[in-house]
């Protein structure tokens, strides 16, 4: 019963990120794509990791892709005529570049597949199947402890990270006034 | 769950191939970038699928999980980068194709 959610969730984000692909609107995409992270975290929440599916809704589905879709509103790209967005995202228009593309994803995940099919028998899997503890795989005193302990120079540059991003962020998106360029005298 | 771990580790080499797909076939930027998003998603359900796996034989090991949550950080930082440049370039342009950005020139 668990197993067929789990085989269920994934359908669903694979059709959802093959939407992300193929829409022509970009709207269509933010939708899809927001499905599909929600379908990830259902199967996160299966394989027993429930702050890492919480994290995916809150982190993913909450900030970035309200983000993803406060830009494509801001830039009006969802009302474009049907000509503008052929223009814009011409999938089959660029025969060349679209089949190389796809030679390349086919090559890669076919190479994967092939590669995790058979080296899936050199997997030992636990002979109890899987026995889920009682609060998860990513319990958060030790998620916890070892953040701040073994992995704590990673945190801390990931607040000097997004510290960067939040000054950079504003600085790019910022309406430039019409600086003359250096050495040359204002009128 | 008993799901075998391949047949995860198989959902996300299909979902990081659909995502290298979108990035190269797809000229529309916001939709590249979310084909990088996806890309990031497909990298962190291998690291839960390597995780429960090595998890499940003995002692819990939360080096999967932490891993997740940077690359979460990392990837919204890279968000609001991109979509920071695909505000500038559209006011450069009036567009988000990638063809008009194809030279660096101008």
């Amino acid at each position: 019963m668990v197993n067929l959610l789990f085989y269920a969730a994934a359908l669903v984000a694979v059709l959802t990120a093959a939407g992300v692909v193929l829409a022509r609107n970009p709207v269509v995409s933010v939708v899809s794509l927001l499905s599909c992270f929600g379908s990830l975290a259902v199967i996160y929440l299966l394989a027993g990791f429930q702050f890492l599916a919480a994290i995916q809704i809150l982190v993913y589905g909450g900030a970035i892709m309200v983000l993803f879709l406060f830009v494509v509103m801001l830039l009006n790209l969802g009302g474009l005529s049907p000509e503008a967005e052929d223009r814009d995202a011409p999938l089959f228009h660029d025969r060349r570049r679209s089949a190389g593309g796809l030679a390349v994803a086919v090559a890669l995940g076919s190479a994967s597949l092939i590669g995790i099919l058979r080296g899936a028998r050199h997997l030992t899997e636990p002979t109890n199947g899987f026995v889920l503890p009682d609060e998860g795989y990513d319990a958060l005193p030790a998620l916890a402890e070892a953040m701040f302990t073994r992995y704590s120079l990673p945190f801390e540059a990931a607040s000097v990270l997004l510290l960067a991003t939040t000054v950079g962020v504003m600085v790019l998106a910022k309406r430039q006034r019409s600086v003359p360029p250096a050495g040359e005298e204002r009128p | 769950m008993s799901v075998p771990t391949e047949h995860l580790l198989a959902l996300a080499a299909i979902l990081f191939a659909i995502g290298v797909a979108g990035f190269f076939t797809r000229r529309n930027l916001i939709v590249v970038l979310m084909s990088i998003e996806l890309m990031l998603n497909a990298a962190n359900l291998t690291l839960v699928a390597g995780s429960r796996l090595h998890s499940s034989t003995g002692a819990v090991q939360v080096d999967g999980p932490i891993l997740v949550i940077f690359i979460i950080a990392v990837a919204a930082v890279e968000a609001a980068v991109g979509l920071a440049l695909v505000i500038a370039l559209y006011r450069q342009k009036q567009t988000v194709s990638l063809d008009a950005f194809a030279r660096l020139e101008d």
